[in-house]
């Protein structure tokens, strides 16, 4: 059983290339910031290595760029670990971790299709939640949304 | 297998002893605990017109129209019955020490036609500026202003003119003498915009 | 045999609903299943970027009717955490109280869908019944029965009336002796043990790799839940038990959760019973730049939530992650074959939202629909009626 010490230290001298920034911010909660090319390797070093539980992945539009974080947890040390790597806006792009473990299968297919992210090498890209009739290359979560739909009610309707 | 069917019948029998456990509504009245969060009323004597409610509300179920061409001045505040969704942060936020707007234990809110039921209004008389005539405040608003700074009120003529007339002491007749009398238009409730502009220019 | 996939629907004039699990099977056996999701997709989280952070607990609370205290307690939790600050202990009791109160009615609603789903009608009614108990106790101490408006990044909105808590009391301890009947009934019943156990089992290995979350995950011996692992709120200072079974099938489930509601129970009366003085309520002002994570254990399963702020009045960024979507790709483990008369039992004993499992279909290999939503579960309620005549009960 490590404690969080050994496991920070651990994370730091075997990933030293990669990792760009750590945020120690509490006991609790750590962001680590690492390049978009070492996502595979450092996300199954924590899921199986570190037997971490994958919690999700969330996609955040930051106007200058795209990030998206991955939250891991370790529950034997109290421990939240969230990567982050941050993307190109114009053609955001990244490997995909679901050939890996399969509890990021779906956070993946909403990711592409909300934000517009190509995940490369998923098993089956298709849509999760957005209907049939959505156009294509509108992405909702983007700060330069528009509504595309004539006919959609936006006042009490009365 | 018949222990388990004396278990199941003990529940029976106390069911057949007891009676249904629906009441018989709508033949009886149904009345709610008393911390129910029902239909949100408001109360002419103590609300002030500050739009406080309008603000915070998450569903936006309170507007106001303010009606200054025809008539006596005054401002509608509006409450849809439709949208609303009965958290309670109207009487939180309410500045009247949370009595302008409460939630009663009213749940029986159905109606038929959507275009003149699903409001409830309430009217409040408002103070115009006496040279522009753009909107300042509700005459309540002002004097629930007077009443919490105390002797500070003296300090601006919009507050100290409509404290003394709701209390009946201003007396025209002098009032119309200081009005020819030159820089005159500092003793006259105004806007804030008429303010400044009586203060700094000799207009 | 080739199989071709005709695509019927959503909207066909043949079917009652949206199409939602498709099941391939070959005679009785389920060969695949694929999940579509996304009927009821509602655009929260653009919404809580357009109002302030207090204006947002309420659209929050109303994503899910049934656990409409776990999406606020995670949010709140996570504004705290940006800032970050501990808020005081009588608010942290009264969350406790709410989100107890309402695990055990959600365990309860279970319960009764679970017996309508394998013929037993008589305690679907009656395990309703005693959970409008539970309701008049949340409608005292909140003012609804649901969509309670209690939470408030920094304490609550509202204090426990001191008048209510004899009449609170006196509820919560009128349905233990019900509950101990139910459990004696459910856990001595042969023809439940024969229908449940060894039905959908998920393997330890594959609850791991597919992150599940709460009684589906615990069912199959992986011992994680949030109020033990990461306290929160009351939960460090109540002596409660985590229960945990080994096997994984459906009757593991429903087993954690009849034992779930006696600790819930005994964690509100203590609660109630220990409630210190205070205040309630922080009077945040100002939230600063920066990134929070809060995480909650509803009924079923880790709610998660992570919250952006820039500075300003509204959130910029506000990720919401419900526990059925880690749980529901687990159909593809569970369900496979098995037949479908099974199909769905096991689809309900993740306690997904209900509107969800009705909408199911089953194909042959030829693509031709055989049997639609209610088609299941009458299908289910026959077998128990079969296994019965065969066992000789009643």
């Amino acid at each position: 059983m490590r404690t969080r010490e050994q496991v920070l230290k651990d994370l730091q001298t075997r990933f030293k290339d990669d990792i760009v920034d750590l945020l120690d911010k509490s006991p609790k909660r750590v962001y680590m910031e690492i390049k978009p090319e070492a996502i595979v390797r450092i996300g199954s070093y924590i899921f199986k290595d570190l037997e971490a539980r994958f919690n999700i992945a969330s996609g955040v539009d930051a106007r200058s760029h795209i990030e998206i974080l991955y939250h891991f947890s370790l529950e034997y040390i109290n421990l939240l670990i969230s990567l982050r790597v941050k993307l190109d806006r114009e053609k955001p792009s990244i490997d995909s971790l679901a050939n890996s473990f399969k509890a990021v299968n779906w956070v993946e297919r909403e990711m592409s299709e909300l934000l517009g992210i190509e995940f490369k090498g998923h098993p089956e890209m298709k849509r999760l939640l957005l209907p049939e009739e959505w156009p294509e290359g509108v992405y909702p979560l983007r700060a330069d949304y528009e509504e595309w739909d004539k006919n959609a009610i936006r006042d009490r309707g009365v | 297998m018949k222990l388990p069917k004396v278990r199941e019948l003990v529940e029976a029998i106390k069911a057949l002893v007891v009676g249904p456990y629906t009441s018989k509504f709508p033949f009886e009245p149904h009345v709610p605990y008393k911390s129910f969060r029902g239909q949100p009323k408001y109360d002419s004597d103590k609300c002030v017109g500050c739009l406080a409610c309008e603000q915070v509300c998450p569903a936006e179920a309170i507007g106001h129209e303010d009606i200054t061409d025809s008539g006596e001045p005054k401002r509608v505040l509006y409450h849809y019955t439709d949208t609303c969704i009965y958290c309670g942060t109207c009487e939180e936020a309410c500045i009247a020490d949370n009595e302008g707007i409460k939630l009663s234990n009213d749940w029986e809110l159905a109606f038929f036609d959507r275009k003149t039921e699903s409001f409830e209004t309430i009217e409040k008389e408002l103070q115009l500026c006496e040279i522009c005539g753009d909107v300042i405040a509700c005459k309540d608003h002002l004097q629930w202003i007077t009443e919490r700074i105390g002797e500070l009120t003296f300090s601006s003529p919009t507050l100290y003119y409509s404290r003394l007339k709701e209390l009946g002491v201003v007396d025209e007749n002098i009032v119309s003498a200081l009005r020819d009398s030159g820089r005159s238009d500092r003793f006259k409730i105004l806007c804030a915009r008429c303010r400044r502009e009586t203060t700094l220019t000799t207009q | 045999m080739a199989k071709s996939v005709i695509p019927i629907g959503p909207w066909h004039p043949l079917q009652e609903e949206p199409e939602f699990f498709t099941l391939t099977v070959d005679g009785e056996t389920v060969e695949d299943i694929d999940v579509s999701v996304g009927y009821n997709h509602r655009g929260i989280e653009k919404l809580s970027e357009m109002k302030s952070f207090d204006q947002a607990t309420f659209v929050i609370e109303r994503i899910c009717g049934i656990c409409s205290t776990s999406h606020p307690f995670a949010y709140t939790m996570a504004v705290e955490d940006v800032i970050p600050v501990e808020v005081p202990d009588r608010a942290k009791y009264i969350r406790t109280i709410v989100a107890e109160t309402e695990r055990i009615h959600s365990h309860l609603l279970w319960l009764g869908l679970a017996g309508h789903f394998l013929g037993y009608n008589t305690i679907y009614h009656w395990v309703w019944k005693l959970r409008e108990e539970i309701l008049d106790v949340l409608e005292m101490l909140t003012g609804n029965r649901q969509n309670y408006a209690m939470f408030k990044p920094g304490g609550v909105r509202r204090d426990v009336n001191t008048d209510n808590v004899p009449l609170i009391l006196k509820k919560i301890d009128g349905i233990i002796p019900t509950v101990n009947r139910l459990k004696k009934a459910i856990l001595d019943d042969p023809v439940l043990h024969a229908r449940l156990k060894g039905i959908g089992i998920l393997t330890k290995e594959e609850a791991i790799d597919y992150s599940a979350l709460g009684p589906t995950a615990r069912a199959s011996g992986v011992a994680k839940d949030v109020r033990k692992d990461a306290p929160y709120g009351a939960y460090d200072k109540v002596d409660w038990d985590m229960i945990v079974t080994e096997n994984g099938d459906v009757w593991d489930k429903a087993v954690i959760r009849i034992l779930e509601t006696y600790e819930s129970i005994k964690i509100v009366k203590t609660c109630i019973a220990e409630l210190p003085g205070g205040e309630i309520d922080l009077n945040i002002k100002d939230i600063p730049p920066g990134e929070g994570i809060g995480a909650h254990e509803a009924p079923r399963g880790e709610t998660f939530h992570y919250v952006r702020s820039d500075g300003t009045n509204r959130p910029a960024r506000h990720k919401v992650r419900a526990p059925t979507f880690m749980n529901l790709p687990t159909y593809k483990a569970t369900v496979i074959g098995e037949t479908i008369s099974d199909a769905s039992i096991i689809l309900a004993a993740i306690d997904p939202c209900y509107c969800c499992t009705e909408r199911m279909a089953v194909r042959d290999m030829e693509g031709k629909r055989l049997f639609g939503g209610p088609d299941l579960v009458k299908l289910s309620q026959e077998k128990t009626a079969q296994l019965k005549r065969e066992m000789g009960v009643q």
